[in-house]
């Protein structure tokens, strides 16, 4: 492949390097490449934008302002409260799709006609489109003449039609069950092939040890999934706190401010109000955030490799 | 229960447990059906409904009178014209509002499959060589290759979309289809790297030195030695990239303002914000625009799951 | 009292046959190991003792109670698995702890018998590790340590030791060994290993492909094999055989192979007479010849031989003798070398003979 290089440039590099890493250097050049253009650059380009003050509004004057940004941000109550809502979307959430998860995979891991099928048909929720998702749910949620109101009057346990998403204490839950359910395939997924690869001997011994269905669950599958739940509860927050489809499509932040969550802040600075500076500077700030937790993510796999 | 001579209790299986097994089995499969089918299906059976049906209360789980204008509207979309004329004269009660934008549904769909195609080329042809590397090459600085790489997929896709956006608009390729398949790449390829080394790790070092023994190059021993042994992995890469890029919303969002460009999720939205709401067409639009993957998934299921616990349990 | 019996015990997966209307009867303190190759079917017979894998026909029996779908916690089994099955998340000592802990005894009971077994094995500096800080002897004796404080009216053990190092393995048989003469219980011990089985059991069922090919003592199915495969599964190196016929020679019976004509011992003779020209296979065990004396009459092995193997203590000779490829072992006063003609005397009180259709023994039933 290095026919592909000028002479100099090929001979250069066959001295300074063996045909191995020559090789690897080849083969990973276009990733690297790739990655570098639209990975790298934009995080750089981010924080060089977020010490300016750019505003589409007035896109010639843009001064340097070094942190004025972040600290504007910093001192803007609805940075905070869409900080504090983030924090409350994303417990909720990957509290239901673990224990979701785990119920589904304890289903799954055991042996019965038609668990191919049941399988498969997880999988429909994972398959859709965030959009078509948020649109069922909006639609189920809706006011008016959705599914949700339609089955609780007729199972009786309200007596009229109720507001949801446009109720301010509804919003969140509404918003996450519609995110979890969309999630739980995968999470499922994830802790089944924990599950999967606890050895089987393990159980024989402890049914021989005289341990019963509820103490062979406590004993041994659920302390040999910790780290099946680390991975999930971490992927799964990481995702929750980016998260920016459904509160667009269900709510667009509202009503007010009631689903206003650190995403949609970024949105609405950006492209609302135009603010590309303190639109970048909060951008960037959810990306050390979620690097954090990724750390930790690559550092639970990296036991494993 | 009849009394057995002693020393005969455990001759036949127990019938009680057993049962009681099946039962829990049972109706925790009916449960976790529920769960992921009934929206679903609402959303099918609402598709189905006209205007006038749609909206009773309390709503009709099953189309009374099941009817196929929601989907005519959006495949024949061109043989009727909806102006604004049409429209106001037609009364919500009876049915029949088509947002305008509802003509291109189908050309969205397209896009999104032009795009989706594009980047599953690209993902490939860049990422399964970097993912051989990687997997069997000793070289200095593979370890930091591969947790760089991941560690790219940890931005928020939030953080792509100012300097995109701004970089986009200056080279004048705000409005084109290749401005979200070069962001896409972002956001596909480090997962498919993930996937693929994880796949190429498991597959055994010593037919890589046999190649090469035998006398083929690197990428000869790519080419064919490991590529046909690799192909679990890569349908699930291919499944993987194909849906995410299918699915994307945000960037779509951002970067494409005219229909020439917009895909499907794009245009779907877009029905919410049209004032003039038809549910049954909404939903309609949300059943087309979730078949293909729905289908792509079911049909390809045991790849998807086994393309992730390549990667996950091997590491 | 811990009798076990198998009543025509058969067991299928699916549409395949594991275990083939078994019959055995374990008696009580017995040690009795279950021989054969993968796939034979002994591991699954272990686990119907232990109630880790249901019957599909048949009774089993400890002592007076039919224990077909007795859950394994009630049968009074402990088990050593080959993969040790410690409990990772815990501590060596919850580890032995487990089964009485699970069975509610009092604290004070279980460290006593915790720490006696650990004792007894030299693990009690161990006790607060975790299995994955242990060596694989250790963790074997965490698996033993475990299984002995139950006390099981049972003792079984699914080739505990193929995990380990050749030196362990045979240190560690003989602490097998002095553990069922210390406890006095019933032990049913797999193994595919023919030492091992060879060393360790009062009774050894040897298993084909889920049928019994031979139960008895360990002399008894060495030296008096039924079939083809008995024979050749036990020994190492595996017995020779030579495809000839029987022949009536000086007033005995004979096997005759081209030059080769070996006189069988009175006994034989007469058990075989009259059947001269039935075609038969001879075995013949590698340590069954001897190089120092001249052979007797009808008695003689004559040979090329193709190398010579040293061991050591003896030799092993390659040899060619009417178109066959023999191995015989002796002792090193005559050094053999590479391409000699040499004589062997066999001995003729330890030839096996066998039907070639049926394999089975001529001799023996």
């Amino acid at each position: 492949m290095t026919r592909l290089l000028p002479a100099r440039l090929a001979d250069a590099l066959a001295r300074r390097f063996n045909y191995d890493t020559r090789s690897a250097m080849l083969f990973i050049a276009p990733v690297m490449t790739v990655l570098a253009v639209v990975a790298v650059f934009p995080i750089a380009y981010s924080l060089y934008l977020s010490f300016f003050k750019l505003k589409l509004t007035r896109p010639h004057r843009v001064p340097f302002v070094w942190f004025d940004n972040y600290i504007d941000l910093l001192g803007d109550g609805l940075f905070w409260s869409s900080v504090g809502r983030t924090v409350y979307f994303s417990v909720i959430s990957v509290t239901a799709i673990a224990v979701l998860a785990m119920l589904i995979a304890l289903l799954l891991n055991e042996t019965f006609r038609g668990r191919r099928i049941l399988s498969a048909i997880l999988l429909i929720p994972w398959a859709i489109p965030t959009v078509a998702n948020g649109l069922m749910w909006k639609w189920i949620y809706d006011s008016g003449y959705g599914a949700l109101n339609g089955l609780l009057l007729q199972l009786g346990w309200i007596d009229k039609y109720l507001i949801w998403l446009g109720d301010p204490d509804k919003t969140i839950p509404l918003i996450a069950n519609a995110f979890v359910w969309k999630e739980v395939p995968l999470a499922t997924i994830l802790i089944l092939v924990t599950m999967k690869s606890i050895p089987a001997d393990l159980y024989r011994a402890a049914k021989v040890d005289g341990a019963n269905v509820m103490q062979r669950f406590v004993h041994i599958t659920l302390p040999s999934l910790k780290p099946g739940f680390a991975l999930v509860a971490i992927y799964e927050t990481m995702m929750a706190i980016r998260h920016f489809d459904l509160f667009f499509i269900l709510t667009e932040g509202g009503p007010g401010e009631a689903s206003h969550v650190s995403a949609w802040h970024v949105y609405a600075e950006t492209f609302r109000n135009l603010s590309f500076g303190t639109g970048s500077a909060l951008a960037y700030m959810m990306a050390i955030v979620t690097f954090v937790l990724a750390y930790f993510i690559i550092r639970t796999l990296g036991r494993r490799i | 229960m009849s009394t057995k001579p002693a020393g005969y209790r455990y001759r036949e299986r127990p019938r009680l447990p057993d049962l009681a097994y099946k039962l829990a089995i049972f109706a925790a499969s009916v449960v976790l059906l529920t769960y992921v089918l009934a929206p679903f299906a609402w959303l099918v059976s609402s598709s189905f409904q006209t205007e006038a049906e749609i909206v009773s209360v309390p709503p009709h789980w099953i189309p009374h009178e099941p009817t196929l204008e929601n989907f005519e509207a959006i495949f024949f979309y061109d043989q009727e014209e909806v102006t604004y004329e049409s429209r106001s004269k037609a009364d919500p009660a009876s049915g029949g509002y088509i947002p305008s934008t509802a003509k291109s549904l189908l050309p969205a769909m397209w896009n999104s499959f032009k795009v989706a195609i594009a980047v599953v080329i690209l993902n490939l042809l860049v990422g399964v060589p970097a993912a051989y590397a990687m997997a069997k090459i000793r070289f200095k600085g593979r370890n930091a290759s591969v947790y760089t790489i991941l560690t790219t997929r940890v931005i928020p896709d939030i953080a792509l979309v100012v300097p995109f956006f701004l970089v986009i608009k200056n080279l004048g390729l705000l409005d084109s289809l290749w401005a979200l398949i070069l962001t896409y790449l972002a956001i596909t390829v480090p997962f498919t790297v993930f996937i693929l080394v994880g796949y190429f790790e498991s597959l055994p070092d010593d037919l890589d030195k046999a190649a090469r023994i035998d006398g083929c190059s690197r990428f000869q021993t790519l080419t064919r030695v490991f590529l046909p042994l690799a192909v679990p992995s890569l349908v699930a890469v291919i499944l993987f990239t194909f849906l995410t890029s299918w699915n994307e919303f945000l960037l779509a969002l951002m970067f494409t303002q005219t229909q020439a460009a917009q895909t499907l999720p794009i245009i779907v939205a877009s029905f919410t914000s049209d004032f003039t709401i038809s549910f049954s067409f909404i939903n309609a639009a949300g059943v087309v625009a979730v078949i293909p993957p729905v289908i792509v998934a079911i049909m390809f299921e045991r790849y998807i799951v086994s393309g992730l616990t390549a990667g996950a349990v091997k590491g | 009292m811990a009798r076990i019996r198998f009543d025509n015990v058969t067991k299928y997966y699916g549409n395949v046959l594991a275990v083939d209307k078994l019959n055995l009867d374990i008696r009580d303190k017995e040690f009795v190991v279950l021989l054969g190759p993968s796939g034979c079917g002994k591991t699954t017979t272990l686990n119907m003792i232990a109630g880790l894998e249901e019957l599909s026909e048949g009774d089993i029996w400890f002592d007076d109670e039919i224990v077909n779908f007795m859950p394994p916690h009630k049968r009074d089994v402990a088990m050593v698995f080959q993969s040790y099955a410690l409990y990772p998340h815990k501590s060596v000592y919850e580890n032995i702890a487990f089964g009485l802990a699970m069975r509610k005894y009092p604290k004070a009971e279980i460290d006593k018998r915790v720490r006696d077994a650990a004792a007894r094995l030299h693990i009690d500096h161990l006790l607060d590790r975790r299995p994955n800080q242990l060596s694989g002897g250790q963790r074997q004796r965490v698996a033993l340590g475990r299984a002995m404080v139950r006390q099981p009216a049972v003792f079984l053990m699914d080739e505990p030791l193929s995990n380990l190092d050749a030196a362990l393995r045979v240190s560690m048989r003989a602490e097998i060994k002095e553990l069922h003469q210390t406890m006095q219980t019933t032990f049913v011990y797999v193994t595919h290993d023919q030492a091992e089985a060879l060393t360790l059991a009062d009774r050894i069922v040897v298993m084909k492909d889920g049928i019994v090919q031979q139960l008895g003592a360990p002399d008894e199915i060495y030296e008096q094999p039924r079939n083809m495969f008995v024979a050749s599964f036990l020994g190492n190196p595996p017995i020779n055989y030579l495809e000839g016929e029987l022949v009536a020679s000086n007033g005995r019976m004979a096997f005759r192979r081209g030059g080769l004509t070996l006189s069988l011992n009175s006994e034989a003779s007469a058990k075989l007479s009259g059947q001269e020209e039935r075609k038969a296979i001879l075995g013949i065990r590698p340590e069954d010849v001897d190089d120092r004396n001249e052979p007797v009459e009808g008695g003689a092995i004559h040979g090329h031989v193709n190398f010579v193997m040293p061991i050591g203590s003896d030799q092993f000779l390659n040899m060619k003798l009417e178109g066959e490829e023999l191995f015989f072992r002796v002792g090193k006063e005559t050094r053999h070398r590479n391409g000699e003609e040499v004589t062997l005397a066999a001995n003729l009180d330890r030839l096996h003979l066998f039907d070639p259709e049926t394999e089975k023994s001529l001799l023996w039933d």
